[in-house]
């Protein structure tokens, strides 16, 4: 089959932005991926999770692999892009193109490091905002992600409530509980106990990849449930014998050490600290009923009372442990409160928060009903 | 019971008021939420286990939870409908004093169908052939039924006594296609029932 070739463009915003802390930058990049036309009722706006970027979907002209979230977008796909058009931009504070800690700080001409300032999840969707405004997009059909990307999904239908028809969250939460934030922060900690790190400071030296490929290790064991990890890895053993036995032998051990390996060389430590930061304070009730919510000149956040006519679907996973069907149920609750129309289904399944990667068929059919009927 | 959801819908169509708020659990395909939405201009949700059932309900654009109703409704505020209807559902619950309820917890009013186990033509069964009727069991044999739960009107009338629930109104179907407000012998010729319940 012929591939269709994407490339991500960069937005230059030559102004202040102003964060959810306070603090201001003083000029961002945007990375973003636009596949299709916008019209007035057309356009979706993907969101993605932690380790994502603006490429979801068709392939750049030098990979082999297409975008993170190609099984679900294109031609006759979940998001299909002979009807939509499709708009997905990498995270502030990411590293995939959009300015984040290992962007050039113009007032030092050196990489920020931790003297990036602390973003939120709102920072993000203000970001998308300028972004969409810039393409001239002024209402969404549907804006939708999973984990991080849900998180988004939401704080973006509650703050700009007047450009979107309808969200769709899949295995996220309205916020962290403690056991997701003491696996972030362990994660973290990995990343901080590397000598290399450097207080943040190591873009002139080698990166602290120890630490970063063990918080993505620690990652990957919460997105996959027990029974797929026993059933795919089991107690198997390559390279038994071996003159030091603390080398990985087990499978499972292989599996993580090349999880983390191949994930140093696409990601930034720093970013997967201010990110995963962002995720722990990201609590959607709170910021959407805190006065703060209508601050700054511009920002056009909507009246709660825009959400009535609008509609949601939330999504879980059965054997997601991380972000489970319970928190997923709590959303639906609050929407419902809200007077959003919100829908919610539970797809059975082994493979654990993975799954909205990866258990695309009945996925599918429930994104494609979804957004047939609006 | 097939008859049952479909002749029912009628009689729920015309209890329930204009711009009422709808629970449907066991909505199935969420036909009935349909009609009453394209109908009565009804705020309408539907509650339903199973996975290809939800996808025809967002395809209607009906809003639909994917929920064991045996599990509760404990994701519904207090009163927040003014009907909750529970259609052919009753018998396949397993809890369902739980349930009923929990259906006047979340709503004013109590929309519930039953198929009468004490019908004539049920006992003629059970004495000639020694089983219980495909007409009770629904679909499937004894052991993959989703009927479990054989109620007769009495017994039915008792269990509302009992939780201090009040009927509101009551529709009767006869053989025939005929259907009473005040039927005789009750317990024997009712085929089926629907009934319009509220907290006393």
């Amino acid at each position: 089959m012929e591939r269709t070739l994407t490339r991500t463009e960069i937005l230059h915003i030559d102004r202040p932005f102003k964060l959810d802390c306070g603090e201001t930058l003083p000029e961002m990049d945007i990375a973003y991926e636009l596949y299709g036309t916008p019209s007035n009722d057309n356009v979706i706006l993907i969101e993605h999770a932690l380790s994502g970027d603006a490429h979801a979907a068709f392939y750049h002209s030098d990979e082999d692999k297409p975008g993170w979230w190609d099984a679900m977008i294109g031609p006759g796909k979940a998001f299909d892009t002979d009807r939509y058009c499709i708009v997905c931009s990498n995270v502030l504070g990411g590293c995939k193109g959009t300015t984040g800690p290992a962007s050039i700080n113009p007032a030092t001409g050196k990489p920020y490091g931790l003297d990036f300032p602390p973003i939120s999840i709102r920072d993000m969707v203000d970001v998308q905002r300028t972004l969409l405004s810039h393409l001239g997009i002024e209402s969404l059909k549907c804006i939708a992600g999973g984990s991080m990307g849900g998180m988004q999904a939401m704080q973006f239908f509650c703050d700009y409530s007047k450009l979107c028809a309808s969200f769709i969250c899949i295995a996220s939460a309205l916020k962290h509980s403690a056991q997701q934030i003491a696996f972030n922060e362990v994660g973290r900690r990995a990343i901080m106990a590397d000598p290399r790190w450097n207080e943040g400071r190591y873009y002139e030296k080698v990166s602290p990849e120890a630490g970063l490929s063990v918080a993505r290790m620690i990652g990957h064991i919460t997105y996959m449930s027990e029974n797929l990890m026993q059933e795919k890895f089991g107690r198997s053993r390559k390279d038994r014998h071996t003159s030091n036995i603390f080398r990985p032998t087990f499978e499972i051990e292989h599996y993580l050490d090349y999880q983390g390996i191949a994930f140093v060389k696409r990601f930034d430590a720093n970013s997967y600290l201010y990110i995963t930061n962002a995720i722990d304070n990201f609590d959607l009730i709170t910021s959407i009923s805190s006065s703060g919510r209508t601050r700054g000149v511009g920002r056009g956040r909507g009246d709660i009372r825009d959400l009535r006519p609008k509609k949601g679907l939330v999504i879980t996973f059965t054997s997601d442990w991380l972000y489970p069907p319970s928190q997923g149920r709590e959303i639906v609750k609050i929407f419902n409160a809200l007077n959003v129309q919100t829908s919610y289904t539970q797809i059975n399944t082994e493979h654990g928060h993975d799954a909205f990667l990866t258990d695309v068929g009945t996925q599918t059919e429930i994104v494609r009903g979804f957004l047939a009927s609006m | 019971m097939s008859t049952l959801v479909t002749r029912n819908h009628a009689i729920i169509e015309a209890w329930v008021n204009n711009g009422a708020r709808v629970l449907d659990l066991g909505c199935g395909d969420g036909t009935l939420l349909d009609t009453l939405i394209r109908h009565k201009k009804v705020n309408g949700l539907g509650v339903e286990i199973d996975q290809d059932k939800i996808i025809s309900c967002l395809k209607k654009g009906i809003c639909v939870h994917q929920t064991d109703i045996d599990q509760g409704l404990s994701n519904l505020d207090d009163m927040s409908f003014d009907y909750v209807v529970l259609n052919a559902t009753l018998q396949a619950i397993h809890k369902p004093y739980k349930v009923m309820d929990e259906m006047l917890r979340v709503g004013r009013f109590a929309i519930i169908s039953i198929s009468n186990f004490g019908y004539v033509h049920n006992r003629m069964h059970v004495l000639t052939h020694g089983q219980v009727s495909e007409h009770i069991r629904f679909t499937g044999d004894w052991h993959d039924t989703p009927v479990i739960r054989f109620v007769s009107i009495t017994e039915f009338m008792r269990s509302l006594n009992d939780m201090g629930i009040a009927m509101m109104d009551a529709r009767y179907f006869l053989p025939f296609g005929r259907i009473f407000i005040h039927p005789p012998f009750k317990d024997l010729l009712v085929k089926e029932a629907l009934f319009r319940l509220s907290r006393g």
